[in-house]
């Protein structure tokens, strides 16, 4: 059901975007939304001119990997071609490279990292005509009070965005399948760096994992580290020596799921669909598709519009998505994973769907309510049934 | 078997002739892009365009020279504080983690005075602090190395790796001092702003550059006419001359590895009041000091030539960095061609140490059985 829909809808985009690339020409087919996006935009995307700043490589089966996809379907979507920077530090660096971009007349740029953004605001602020997406960023954190440079939020370019999304909604699937493959209820998680974003993530896996089994634990180790595959191995090994027999992670790389399949237990990957790395050991994993993101944004743009609020994209618009079930989640589980998915995108669940009670049995989200988005963004404790700190 | 008729010989030169000094380099760096523009070409590249945009966003350009001398700020402290240690033939290999340090030490003291003093006090204060910062990083392996001899390749570089962790510790542990106690996300919190510069106009040069060319002259000045400095070539020349003379080896090797340890803490610092202002747990991705390692072998250690070769350094980084956006050019071509400007370069140390000559294999033996 959940395939179906997140089906339906990227055919529905297709559609859409298939007949704006035609140019319109027969008549009879189109459809009011696409008479009304074509008038806007036409089908001439000549003065659009877009580029992507990645942190690592198009190739790396992880987090840079998933968007070069969303950046191929954009391309294919429009006709145009988008320049790639790839392998570009955080820092003064990246705002030369993105000046560079801006003064060669790119109008539309993506980074894809959470350290672009004082970098980016700064070309920003001095390329007015163009238009700029912070992926996983988030504006209030260039204000002064939260040690930014701008004094109000006001003052903050307003040619800049950014864009992220709701992968709780499918960590907390990811759980179920979890939850329902451990005999023993004891679950590991290899974790980067204990921020709201991580954390987040360690708590909807959590709950999901109990929705399945009440007394599931989820011992959770950290890296300190996005790209580390020895260390990532070592915090694996950590988790299963104490008893854990499934694993899951917010990592890039796959050594989680190799460490688990070397003693037969089960994984729960991040970022793309690499059922290949441990077949045996794979359950599924939470992804992304950023592409409805990339080709609606290019879209605007060529409209002569700049989006500039903070995107939260969720498994209802396809930005959050689940990728394929391993053999061993029964058909009871998947069943019960797409309803819970159908659930999530018509909106009458959410992973945070209180009440949710902390490690110490405090009350966080009250019955019947769920957080507000800035509570989401910054969340910082754990909840009940994970073991570790999320202090780090 | 097949036996190859030919053997290359070294020998060792006892003086370099002069001509050979300036030859080595400069043949060096065109072997490097003769070697670079086959590689170009055999991936389908054109080299001549690839050198002149390269060139052009390196040096030729407002933006691409004022981003090089704003990169070779912090690469020309890195570069003299490793080729200030090799004077005395002391290896400091942990420039990068003293840099960490010099990034704490700089935030501390921009953070804790608050903003009551002017910014020319406030930031020679941030910059010093960052120094003494670096230089207590290195304080453990000087005096080891100084009364054991333990080796400071090893432990020089091997605190780098807890310098990192100290960074990770002080932005991601919550509560912590060097982080923005508003939110919840890991951010640096910001330093007062008399201890901020601005930059010059719309580049992103910060007046900091020539701090580093002062520092960088007056090393110069302090190993050519200083009694600290003779000191330092007589120890490097022959350590037992130097004890026969009264001259304390042990105390000399720890101010060396100090002065070397406080200069890679200054280019953390100059970050600090530079183009970042807080810490930011990005940097220790970026690899600064040990790029102060690949200046100080470009210029041969010597410390007159490390403003150029920082500057040289900086700007194949940033057109190579530009490659990409100009031009349709990979990554990986840029980057290997720096590599190759640096292994050339330090392969043409070997004609100017050894005189190199083929000879016939005959001739080799006989060589060998005369000696």
């Amino acid at each position: 059901m959940r395939k179906n829909h997140i089906k339906g809808f990227a055919l529905a985009t297709a559609a859409v975007f298939g007949l704006l690339a035609c140019g319109g020409s027969d008549a009879a087919t189109d459809t009011t939304v696409a008479e009304t996006m074509e008038t806007e935009a036409g089908d001439d995307y000549s003065m659009l001119k877009v580029a992507v700043v990645y942190i690592g490589v198009p190739d790396d089966k992880g987090w840079t990997y998933q968007h070069e996809q969303g950046i191929l379907e954009l391309e294919a979507e429009l006709g145009i071609e988008v320049k790639r920077v790839e392998n570009v530090p955080e820092g003064d660096e990246a705002e030369a490279i993105m000046e560079g971009l801006a003064a060669e007349g790119y109008n539309l740029i993506f980074a894809t990292s959470f350290g672009y953004g004082t970098p980016m605001a700064r070309v920003a602020a001095k390329h007015a005509d163009g238009c700029f997406q912070w992926a996983t960023g988030a504006k209030f954190l260039l204000t002064s009070e939260m040690g930014g440079e701008y004094a109000t939020f006001g003052d903050i370019p307003a040619n800049l965005g950014t864009y992220f999304g709701a992968a709780e909604e499918a960590r907390y699937l990811s759980g179920i399948a979890a939850g329902a493959a451990s005999p023993t209820g004891k679950l590991g998680y290899v974790a980067a760096f204990p921020i709201p974003e991580v954390i987040r993530g360690i708590n909807a896996f959590t709950l999901g994992a109990q929705s399945v089994n009440p007394d599931a634990t989820v011992q959770v180790s950290w890296t300190k580290t996005w790209f580390g595959p020895d260390t990532e191995k070592e915090s694996a090994e950590s988790l299963l020596a104490a008893g854990a027999d499934v694993l899951a992670m917010h990592q890039d790389t796959t050594a989680t799921g190799l460490a688990a399949d070397a003693v037969g237990a089960k994984w729960v990957g991040y970022n793309s669909d690499v059922v290949e790395a441990a077949p045996d050991a794979w359950l599924t994993a939470p992804t992304w598709n950023w592409a409805p993101y990339y080709i609606q944004t290019a879209l605007a743009v060529a409209g002569g519009t700049c989006p500039s609020d903070e995107y939260y994209g969720s498994m209802a618009d396809g930005m959050v998505t689940l990728g394929s079930f391993g053999t061993s989640v029964d058909e009871d589980t998947q069943g019960l994973i797409a309803d819970t998915a159908a659930a999530i995108i018509d909106g009458s669940f959410a992973p945070f769907q209180g009440p949710v009670s902390d490690q110490d049995g405090n009350e966080v989200v009250a019955a019947d309510t769920r957080p507000e988005l800035l509570d989401l963004l910054g969340m910082s404790y754990f909840v009940k049934g994970v073991i570790g700190s999320p202090k780090g | 078997m097949m036996r190859i008729p030919f053997r290359v010989v070294f020998e060792q030169r006892g003086e370099t002739p002069r001509r050979l000094s300036l030859l080595v380099p400069l043949a060096s760096v065109l072997a490097a892009l003769f070697f670079g523009a086959l590689f170009l070409l055999a991936t389908g590249y054109s080299p001549i365009d690839t050198y002149t945009n390269m060139f052009r966003d390196g040096f030729a350009s407002f933006n691409g020279i004022t981003d090089t001398l704003a990169l070779s700020t912090v690469l020309i402290c890195t570069g003299i504080s490793a080729a200030f240690a090799f004077q005395m033939n002391l290896y400091n290999i942990g420039g990068e983690g003293q840099l960490y340090l010099g990034l704490i030490g700089g935030a501390w003291a921009g953070i804790a005075l608050g903003d009551h003093l002017p910014t020319l006090i406030m930031v020679p204060i941030v910059l010093l602090c960052g120094a003494l910062a670096g230089a207590a990083w290195i304080f453990v392996p000087a005096f080891v190395r100084s009364r054991l001899g333990t080796s400071e390749i090893v432990s020089t570089l091997l605190l780098t790796y807890i310098g990192a962790s100290l960074i990770k510790h002080v932005i991601y542990t919550p509560d912590s001092f060097f982080r923005n106690p508003n939110t919840s996300f890991p951010q640096g919190r910001r330093v007062a702003d008399s201890a901020s510069l601005d930059s010059f106009g719309s580049s992103r040069l910060y007046p900091t550059f020539f701090v580093a060319l002062i520092i960088a002259g007056a090393l110069y000045w302090i190993v050519k006419r200083t009694e600290f400095g003779y000191r330092i070539n007589v120890i490097s020349d022959s350590p037992r001359a130097a004890h026969y003379a009264g001259i304390n080896a042990r105390r000399t090797t720890i101010w060396v590895m100090l002065i070397s340890g406080a200069l890679s803490g200054l280019a953390g610092a100059m970050l600090i009041v530079g183009p970042y202002g807080k810490i930011e747990p990005s940097i220790i991705t970026l690899g600064y000091g040990y790029a102060g390692i690949v200046v100080a072998a470009l210029a041969r250690n010597n410390l007159g030539l490390i403003i150029v070769s920082g500057i040289l350094f900086s700007g194949l980084r940033v057109g190579g960095n530009n490659l990409q956006v100009t031009t349709d050019t990979p990554i990986h071509i840029g980057v290997m061609l720096q590599g190759a400007i640096l292994l050339f370069a330090l392969g043409g140390e070997a004609f100017r140490r050894y005189h190199i000559h083929v000879v016939r294999v005959q001739d080799a033996t006989a060589r060998k059985a005369a000696v």
